[in-house]
């Protein structure tokens, strides 16, 4: 009887969505196949991308969020990159999703880059001076042990490592102190890395593309394997401002570009030093 | 009341511990109580008031076992009366309130309480043996027969008479001093000795409710040392901010040590906190606190800091300039950025510069960098720095430079920053200086 009674009572929200809950599966049931929902949520399909256990900071690129658990760059977790040259791509792939860590208070932390960062050209994806820390560590076990310190302390928004020599087991026991990291971390390494195994859930191998664009490929995830590459359009430095639509395909002007043709023309004329130029009083040199 | 006893080692023959050592016990006594007391061989301290504030009398209990153990302690024991727990833990009892104080104590043998010593012959002549044997005499009797202390010492003890204690003072400056069991000859070894004179440190940090910026860590070799080793060394280890963290100053101390090379045996150890400033507490909160990850972070660039040296964790502080060079500067992560900072650069600049800019071979008028390059855009003048000298005397040289930068794009090495600078005479010359990566 008092089961009846709570079937009614729509005011007491709890109790009638408890009984509501079951009458409804029961009747999406009846069409042929197709699963209960609650048991389709349940199922994971080797055809889906895993399920990314911790908070994500997203890429940046929808494309690349698509193809990435969890849709975006794991957080507690190490992310591997991979490029054939240091100091090409790194901060076009990852500096979207670090305007992200920026604007939440966090801080980025480059261990032992290539390098010496430029700020004025990472002020365009919103790294200012309060949130860039540079450890110039350059032997491969003064790069891990600082590493391991930062990623322990759990207190950088971002950490990104180049560590060209690590070995698998050191990536491992990275990757083991990685869990307790609330912020992503990024371990910067040559492409001939892609040969060794790596305990890194995440590893995507990057190139560049000459038409301004990125060229992504995931080498590993929790997921399928990835097919192709993922093209990702991104004009690194605030170089948008001044791009013309002819320099908007460099790939075309390359291509154009006759080998027997290369003489003095190519170089304007106008360029500081240029032939045309050398014939000026240098006094009078234009300043533009 | 809540007495907590800690006795100290005694030596080979019964010799009480040093003054040194009963002094320093009490200093890191008194982060728990203003009331500690010197008896013996033992630091007294009265715990009660202070249970709460560390998390309860386990934790308390706890953080006193263990920090007491890297102190040397012997044995700790807790009773309601510290002549009481004082007995106990001659007697090797640690909890004094399992039982009845009375029927603990009545068990124990006389010769744990100081002031049975004088009479101790006689009273084992008597056939007592225990303090309760001694109790079941007359109480008229001993007093006429013995001296007053004995009486007094037995009430005191069971809690019967009220106790008076001279309270150890606080001092104003912290200089510790440590005889080390073994010579030691590396410095890294250092450490387990320095580890017992911070704990005291931290202590009387904890207490003064301060925190130190710099102390000193001095050493002073054997008598049987070579005589150009000199008499000692020392160490002056400062932190960024003001701390009385154990571990983290451990830490700091041990990244110095490793790169001392000691010259002779090291015989004992020194401890002065040189500045001690007063620290903010910090309230315990129950949700993460946004502050506190700052904080750490400060923490563990400094230690990577103490490892690499200071000028190697850099933090980067724009300049008004246009020359690339002096865009930027960096300097070390303690000192604090400018509250003014300069007017960021609207201009498209590259994210990597190459120090010093790399000068690019030439296939015909163009130059290459891992293929021939593309000019994308520019010009782009830099101009300026004739003010601007560098260095004294005969290696002074000037700022001054003149250059077009230009974007380029290569088939291989993706977009540079690259320049042309005007040599001597006509000629030119194209450079590498940045990457926009």
């Amino acid at each position: 009887m008092s089961a009846v009674l709570l079937w009614a009572g729509d005011d007491d929200g709890q109790p009638a969505q408890a009984f509501a809950h079951p009458s409804k599966a029961r009747s999406r049931r009846s069409q042929p196949g197709e699963l209960p929902p609650e048991i389709e949520q349940a199922i994971w399909r080797g055809c889906d991308l895993g399920q990314q256990a911790g908070r994500v900071v997203s890429t940046g690129f929808i494309a690349l969020d698509a193809e990435l658990p969890g849709l975006g760059w794991p957080c507690q977790s190490l992310t591997e990159v991979l490029s054939p040259q240091p100091s090409v791509l790194e901060w076009r792939l990852i500096g979207p999703a670090l305007r992200t860590v920026v604007a939440t208070g966090g801080n980025v932390v480059v261990v032992g880059p290539p390098m010496q960062p430029h700020l004025p050209g990472l002020r365009h994806i919103g790294i200012g001076e309060k949130h860039l820390v540079w450890v110039q560590a350059n032997a491969p076990a003064e790069r891990l042990w600082c590493t391991e310190q930062l990623v322990k302390s759990n207190s950088c928004g971002a950490l990104i490592a180049w560590l060209p020599q690590a070995r698998p087991e050191q990536i491992r026991r990275l990757q083991v102190c990685a869990q307790t990291c609330e912020g992503p971390v990024f371990l910067f390494r040559p492409a001939a890395a892609q040969h060794e195994s790596s305990a890194a859930p995440l590893r995507v191998m990057a190139t560049f593309g000459l038409d301004w664009e990125l060229e992504v490929h995931v080498l590993k995830r929790r997921g399928p394997t990835h097919e192709g590459l993922v093209r990702l359009e991104s004009v690194p430095g605030g170089l948008s401002a001044v791009l013309t639509p002819r320099l908007q395909q460099p790939s075309l002007l390359i291509s154009s570009r006759d080998p027997a043709r290369v003489n003095a023309s190519e170089v304007p004329t106008h360029a500081l030093g240029g032939t045309a130029s050398s014939h000026r009083p240098r006094r009078y040199a234009p300043i533009r | 009341m809540l007495w907590a006893a800690l006795l100290l080692p005694t030596g080979p023959d019964a010799t009480p511990p040093s003054d040194d050592a009963l002094r320093g016990l009490a200093i890191w006594a008194l982060q728990f109580t203003p009331r500690v007391a010197v008896s013996g061989e033992a630091v007294l301290m009265e715990v009660e008031a202070s249970a709460r504030l560390f998390g309860g009398k386990r934790a308390l209990r706890d953080r006193v076992v263990q920090e007491g153990a890297d102190q040397g302690v012997r044995a700790v024991a807790w009773a309601i009366t510290s002549l009481g727990a004082h007995a106990l833990a001659r007697a090797g009892i640690e909890n004094g309130f399992k039982r009845p104080l009375d029927e603990m104590l009545d068990q124990l043998p006389m010769s744990v309480l100081t002031a049975v010593g004088p009479h101790h012959a006689t009273l084992a002549r008597l056939g007592c043996q225990t303090l309760g044997d001694i109790r079941r005499l007359p109480r008229g009797g001993i007093s006429r027969r013995f001296d007053k202390d004995l009486l007094g010492a037995l009430d005191r003890a069971y809690g019967i008479q009220p106790e008076a204690h001279a309270w150890v003072a606080l001092p104003d400056t912290f200089e510790a001093r440590l005889e080390l069991m073994s010579r030691v000859e590396m410095a890294p070894a250092l450490l387990f000795g320095a580890r017992r004179l911070l704990l005291q440190m931290c202590g009387w940090l904890a207490a003064r409710h301060s925190g130190t910026t710099a102390f000193t860590l001095r050493w002073s070799h054997d008598t049987m040392r070579a005589k150009n080793a000199g008499e000692g060394g020392e160490l002056t280890i400062r932190t960024a901010a003001p701390t009385r963290n154990l571990e983290h100053l451990c830490r700091l101390l041990a990244e110095h040590l490793a790169k001392v090379e000691l010259l002779a045996p090291v015989g004992d150890l020194t401890l002065v906190a040189d500045d001690v400033v007063s620290l903010d507490e910090k309230s315990a909160s129950l949700l993460p606190d946004e502050s506190q990850a700052q904080e750490s972070m400060q923490l563990v660039l400094e230690r990577i800091a103490a490892r690499l040296g200071p000028e190697r964790v850099l933090r980067p502080l724009l300049t008004e300039d246009h020359r690339l060079e002096w865009m930027q500067m960096w300097q070390p992560i303690p000192q604090p950025l400018p509250r003014k900072t300069a007017d960021p650069v609207d201009m498209p600049q590259p994210t990597w510069i190459r120090t010093p800019p790399l000068k690019l071979a030439m296939r015909g008028p163009r130059p290459m960098y891992q293929g021939v390059l593309l000019l994308l855009t520019g010009p782009h003048r830099v101009e300026g720095g004739w003010w601007h000298r560098i260095g004294e005397g005969e290696q002074a040289s000037t700022g001054h430079v003149q250059r077009d930068y230009w974007v380029a794009l290569s088939e291989n090495a993706g977009v540079l920053w690259v320049f042309n600078e005007r040599l001597a005479g006509d000629e030119t010359a194209w450079y590498l200086h940045g990457m926009f990566a």
